[in-house]
């Protein structure tokens, strides 16, 4: 309070011309002063003492309010350079969104309450509204949150409560899936349909407001993950990674497959559509390899290889004639074409001489098949394209994570410090909006990382067992986890002050009896 | 901040002073310290937090529990304190917990168990009095509670259901409450009609008792005329006497009134005074809406109860005696009767002269019964005037002397079956028997001897009062025993009679005495003996012990010396430098040492006990061993 007053009405007179730094100077003549006083008395010296103390605390609260109020300022200084037109309105937007993301932090006021019984394993939020949010469990179960808008307010607590919209469960329903739901997706065009896919071989797309099954695949074997583009305007396809090695793309609107895409050497983990194409495929193998494949040709063009590595987010020109200088030319040829996604790669292939007969057979399409390059030792459990699809994150069971520059195919050597990352399940990686951060399940926690320096800004603490999926809330800002034990946690930033003027419950407060 | 880290500097060995200790608490005057150097600031808070986190860590459970025991005090007071525990809360319950499968808890095992169970209880009140600030807190609840399934106390459940079950226990009396008032408006008028017609009758009865004795008064006003020159006390008597007379007694042709009389004085006490007191107490505990009925009701009942008492006031006035026997001794009217005339024989009030003569033909053997019932201790005094009143009428008779000599027994239920050969009809009470079972024999009957063997009485085995003898040996610091014992004083050996300077007066007991000191000095010596030979086995064990650890040290020193030589030469071949960092790793080992010899407390709560069962089967392998070498050997 008094601060306040000091910032409103400043240096009346003489007396409060003090910088707030050299209050404690004040204070301490002060009690000199008083303790020579009660000395006289020869009394209350302990409780000046005490007096002393819980001043010294008062000084660091005053503090950090001040640190507080100077953010204050700043915000402030912001919007007046908004209204003056000193800066752009996207720009203050990102500003204050990723000040928003920096402050995120376990929610207290709303609380997602899951009815699932098992493992988390996939988390959506529908790109038209940013409001429904898709949940698949292992228990074979999917249901839908709505996270706008709670189905229980306790004022008392101030807590929004967010139970499931509907359920799918094998219990209540014949269609439903009979095991584990590995990945649960939203029609990227409106939320009237959503794609399960499963553990029991299948891929179902349902109709949200009927909760029927509209159209159903069934795949050579378990379901690991799902995916559809968000871009495209010409095909409604799912792209499915499965346990076998064939990638199979699922056409909603005939009802049958309409790719098989062969190359992978394991069972595929993840599969994600570029953001920049809506022809461009990439698949992340069990066998560590990633490719990229693009639907309207044969075979893939690019499979990015852990040991071609460049230093920055740009191939530097002279770095990239020095690399060329030392590796072979025959490398750098094969490499120009493969990146036009066309050309053969019986230069690279030249490891199995023994295969000669059989790749002169192959369709010069299927060449890339016998490309080996891995781009994780172990499987690759995550793939996460950045906004603009130049970038493309993987994460794999050798608990790395790798920044690759999708046009050069190079590992950009970025170093993420993640400690560990569960090796058995996909994992679900999450961007901020403009792909600065991005939000990696790493065992029981969540860690954020800045995309392009690899440095942790947070570690998301709250679930007990290991983290599968996120999702980041582009609107609101705000993150979802699921995992094992069961929970979604929200993770959202700091309310603002008005929000807690109204707050019911009853402050938390410290509480020193002695 | 650097600031503020340095003067941090200030609760980190208070916290590691309060955890160096094998004590089930922590010290309170350290956690007391602790919390005022923390309350009063933030800097020293956070670096309490961190250092609370990392004395967690450690391994062992004793330093984890009271570790956590700081935690859970801090962390009811300081909000600060909370904020920075529930970032880690995951990792404060795995580590006090040990949930995790590959963190399990650190020996020792005892300590162990119950910081787990100390943890869930913290777990439990935390979240109860923080979990709506805190969602981790919820989080780590519901986790251990519903994924893991631990067993919670469950304070706030237990106190809730307790109170739900008082609110239904009270809600039931209500409705009881409820029901009974209802009946009671249906009722009312009924029940205040019983009761007035009780009383109406009560007082007719009164009436007409009234009446008749007035006309009897009359005569005793006239016996009044007579005086009789007696002694003072016989005076008294008969005032006393004319007193009573005041009151109507029953007789021949009053009898019938009183028998109603009685019995609607019973009907009035037992039933109606009861049943209004109950209405009453209804009405003010009952809660309705509607409250007119209930007060003017309230209102009537009192009034009624008023006049119940007035009436029941009266009733004893006028038939005291009857009414009190009536209360009293209901069942026993059969007896009763003797024991009136008894009573009012020596009175020899005029008026019941002729019952008295009525009586006194069978009283003599009712003299003797009351003779037989008084109790010696109680009503002796009785007993003695009716005594004197025996030797005054019949004062040389063999009888008084056998009275005299007899010996006295206890008034009982058995009396009434002495010496009788009354025979019992079993099922003649007065209540007419239609047994569903089967015929009822009306003319079953008991034999008097068996009556008396079920009436036999008790006797409680009385003890002798026997005063016991105080030792009275003399005290070394004066005075004299007070003991009393019987035989032997537990200081004095065996009590014998002594004079007032507490010397033995008996010489023979004198020389019993010698032997009997005799005894206890050999006893005396040979426990000494023992005792003095277990002293000297507990010492050399105790030197062994140490022996043993001696020299296991000296084991242990030697081999360090052998290692570090044999580091020091590997040094030496290889750079000249390596001679000083050898002396540097003496040094260390014996910081090392020191460091061990302090917290031996806590070490040794992890080192596992031999016990004999380990020695045993040490000697058996090892012994077996040896078997099976010698086995090869011959092989």
């Amino acid at each position: 309070m008094m601060l306040k007053k000091k910032l409103i009405e400043p240096n009346k007179n003489g007396s409060e011309k003090v910088h707030w730094a050299n209050t404690g100077v004040q204070f301490s003549l002060l009690h000199t002063f008083r303790s020579r006083k009660d000395n006289e008395n020869g009394q209350k010296v302990e409780s000046v003492v005490l007096e002393v103390r819980t001043e010294q605390r008062e000084r660091e609260r005053e503090r950090e309010k001040e640190v507080q109020i100077e953010d204050a300022r700043n915000m402030w200084k912001q919007i007046r350079d908004r209204e003056a037109g000193k800066l752009r309105a996207n720009s203050f937007a990102n500003r204050v969104k990723s000040n928003r993301v920096f402050q995120l932090h376990l929610s207290n006021h709303k609380d997602i309450i899951s009815p699932h019984k098992g493992a988390i394993n996939s988390l959506q939020i529908d790109s038209t509204e940013g409001r429904y949010l898709l949940s698949a469990s292992s228990d074979a179960s999917v249901a839908v949150y709505d996270v706008q808008r709670p189905t229980a307010y306790e004022s008392s607590t101030s807590l929004s409560k967010h139970t499931s919209l509907f359920v799918i469960d094998k219990q209540q329903h014949q269609q439903a899936h009979k095991y584990a739901v590995s990945s649960a997706i939203w029609y990227p065009v409106d939320t009237g349909l959503f794609i399960t896919g499963s553990y029991d071989h299948r891929i179902n797309v349902w109709d949200t407001n009927t909760t029927q099954v509209v159209v159903n695949f069934k795949m050579p074997g378990k379901v690991y993950r799902t995916a559809m583009s968000t871009l495209s305007t010409s095909h409604m396809l799912v792209a499915a990674g499965t346990e076998d090695v064939q990638v199979r793309l699922c056409d909603i609107a005939s009802g049958a497959f309409a790719h098989t895409l062969s190359g992978h050497r394991d069972g595929v983990m993840t599969v994600e559509w570029s953001t920049s194409s809506e022809w461009v495929l990439v698949t992340g193998g069990s066998d560590g390899a990633i490719r990229f494949w693009d639907i309207r040709r044969a075979g893939c063009f690019l499979v990015l290889n852990q040991s071609q590595t460049q230093l920055g987010r740009r191939p530097p020109i002279l770095k990239r004639s020095m690399i060329t200088k030392d590796s072979s030319t025959k490398l750098r040829a094969a490499q120009k074409k493969h990146a036009n996604g066309s050309g053969s790669r019986q230069l690279q292939v030249g490891r199995a001489p023994s295969k000669g007969p059989i790749k002169q057979r192959l369709h010069p399409g299927l060449l890339s098949t016998q490309d080996r390059a891995t781009a994780h030792y172990g499987a690759v459990t995550g793939l996460k394209a950045t906004e603009d699809g130049m970038y493309l994150l993987s994460a794999g069971s050798d608990s790395r994570l790798r920044l690759w520059d999708v046009e050069s195919g190079c590992d950009t050597l970025v170093n993420f410090e993640t400690v560990r990352l569960q090796i058995n399940k996909p994992i679900q990686l999450a961007t901020t909006q403009d792909s600065a951060h991005v939000f990696v399940p790493c065992m029981r926690t969540v860690k954020a990382f800045d995309m392009w320096s690899g440095n942790t800004y947070t570690v998301l603490r709250g679930h007990y067992e290991c983290v599968n999926s996120c999702w980041f809330n582009q609107q609101d800002q705000e993150l979802y986890t699921g995992g094992n034990d069961r929970q979604i946690l929200v993770w959202s930033p700091v309310r603002s002050i008005v929000d807690e003027m109204d707050e019911g419950p009853a402050e938390d407060q410290d509480n020193w009896s002695i | 901040m650097e600031g503020g880290h340095e003067k941090g500097a200030k609760v980190i060995p208070l916290i590691d002073k309060a955890t160096n200790s094998t004590a089930p608490e922590v010290d309170p005057r350290l956690l007391m310290a602790i919390k005022t150097v923390v309350r009063y600031s933030d800097s020293e808070l956070r670096i309490a937090t961190q250092t609370l986190m990392d004395l967690m860590k450690r391994d062992h459970s004793q330093v984890r529990y009271l570790s956590l025991l700081i935690i859970d005090e801090i962390f009811m007071r300081s909000k600060l304190f909370r904020t920075l525990v529930v970032e880690n809360l995951d990792q404060l319950l795995s580590l006090s917990v040990g949930f995790r499968r590959n963190l399990p808890l650190p020996a020792p095992p005892a300590v162990a168990s119950v910081l787990r169970s100390k943890a869930i209880e913290f777990l439990e009140k935390w979240n109860l009095s923080f979990g709506v600030h805190y969602r981790q807190l919820r989080l780590g609840y519901d986790y251990l509670k519903n994924t893991l399934r631990l067993q919670f106390p469950n304070i706030q459940a237990n106190v809730e259901r307790i109170q739900q079950e008082r609110r239904e226990r009270e809600r039931r009396s209500k409705e009881i409450l409820l029901s009974k008032y209802e009946s009671l408006k249906e009722n009312f008028s009924s029940i205040k009609g019983g009761i007035l017609s009780t009383m109406d009758e009560i007082d007719e009865c009164l009436d007409i008792l009234h009446s008749q004795q007035e006309s009897v008064s009359d005569d005793i006003l006239d016996n009044e005329e007579l005086p009789e020159f007696r002694s003072l006390e016989l005076q008294q008597i008969r005032l006393a006497a004319l007193q009573e007379v005041e009151k109507v007694y029953e007789s021949s042709d009053n009898k019938v009134v009183f028998d109603t009389l009685r019995e609607l004085y019973k009907l009035l006490v037992t039933k109606h005074l009861v049943s209004i007191q109950v209405w009453i107490s209804v009405l003010v505990r009952v809660e309705v809406a509607d409250n007119r009925f209930r007060d003017s009701t309230l209102k009537e009942f009192i009034d009624i109860r008023n006049r119940l008492k007035s009436v029941k006031n009266k009733c004893e006035e006028a038939g005291c005696s009857l009414l009190n026997k009536s209360k009293l001794e209901e069942e026993e009217d059969f007896w009763e009767d003797g024991n009136v005339v008894s009573m009012e024989t020596p009175s020899s009030a005029p008026n019941n002269e002729n019952k008295h003569l009525n009586v006194a033909s069978t009283s003599h053997k009712r003299n003797n019964d009351d003779l037989g019932s008084y109790n010696k201790e109680s009503n002796h005094f009785d007993t003695d005037s009716l005594l004197c009143r025996g030797k005054e009428v019949e004062s040389n008779s063999p009888r008084s002397k056998l009275i005299a000599e007899a010996p006295v027994v206890r008034w009982g239920h058995h009396l009434d079956y002495w010496d009788s050969d009354r025979v019992f009809m079993a099922n003649q009470r007065g209540l007419d028997l239609e047994s569903h079972w089967g015929r009822v024999d009306d003319d079953a009957v008991i034999p008097s001897d068996k009556m008396y063997e079920l009436s036999l009485p008790a006797m409680p085995y009385e003890e002798e009062q026997v005063e016991i003898q105080p030792c009275m040996a003399p005290l070394r610091k004066g005075g004299f025993c007070q003991r009393r014992d019987r035989k032997v004083c537990p200081f004095h050996g065996t009590i014998i009679p002594r004079d007032d300077k507490g010397r033995p007066l008996n010489q023979s007991s004198a020389g019993d005495m010698n032997i009997d000191l005799r005894t206890d000095l050999v006893e005396q010596l040979a426990k000494k003996a023992v005792k003095n030979i277990r002293e000297r086995d507990q010492e050399v064990a105790k030197k062994r012990e140490i022996d043993k650890q001696s020299l296991k040290r000296a084991k242990l020193a030697k081999i360090r010396e052998h290692n570090e030589a044999v580091l020091r030469d590997a040094a030496m071949a290889s750079t000249s430098r390596s001679a000083v960092l050898g002396e540097v790793g003496e040094v260390t080992d014996e910081d090392r040492l020191s460091a061990t010899d302090k917290k031996q407390s806590l070490a040794s709560m992890l080192r596992k006990k031999v016990t004999s069962k380990d020695r045993i089967s040490q000697k058996l392998l090892s012994s077996r061993a040896r078997v099976t070498m010698a086995r090869h050997n011959m092989s």
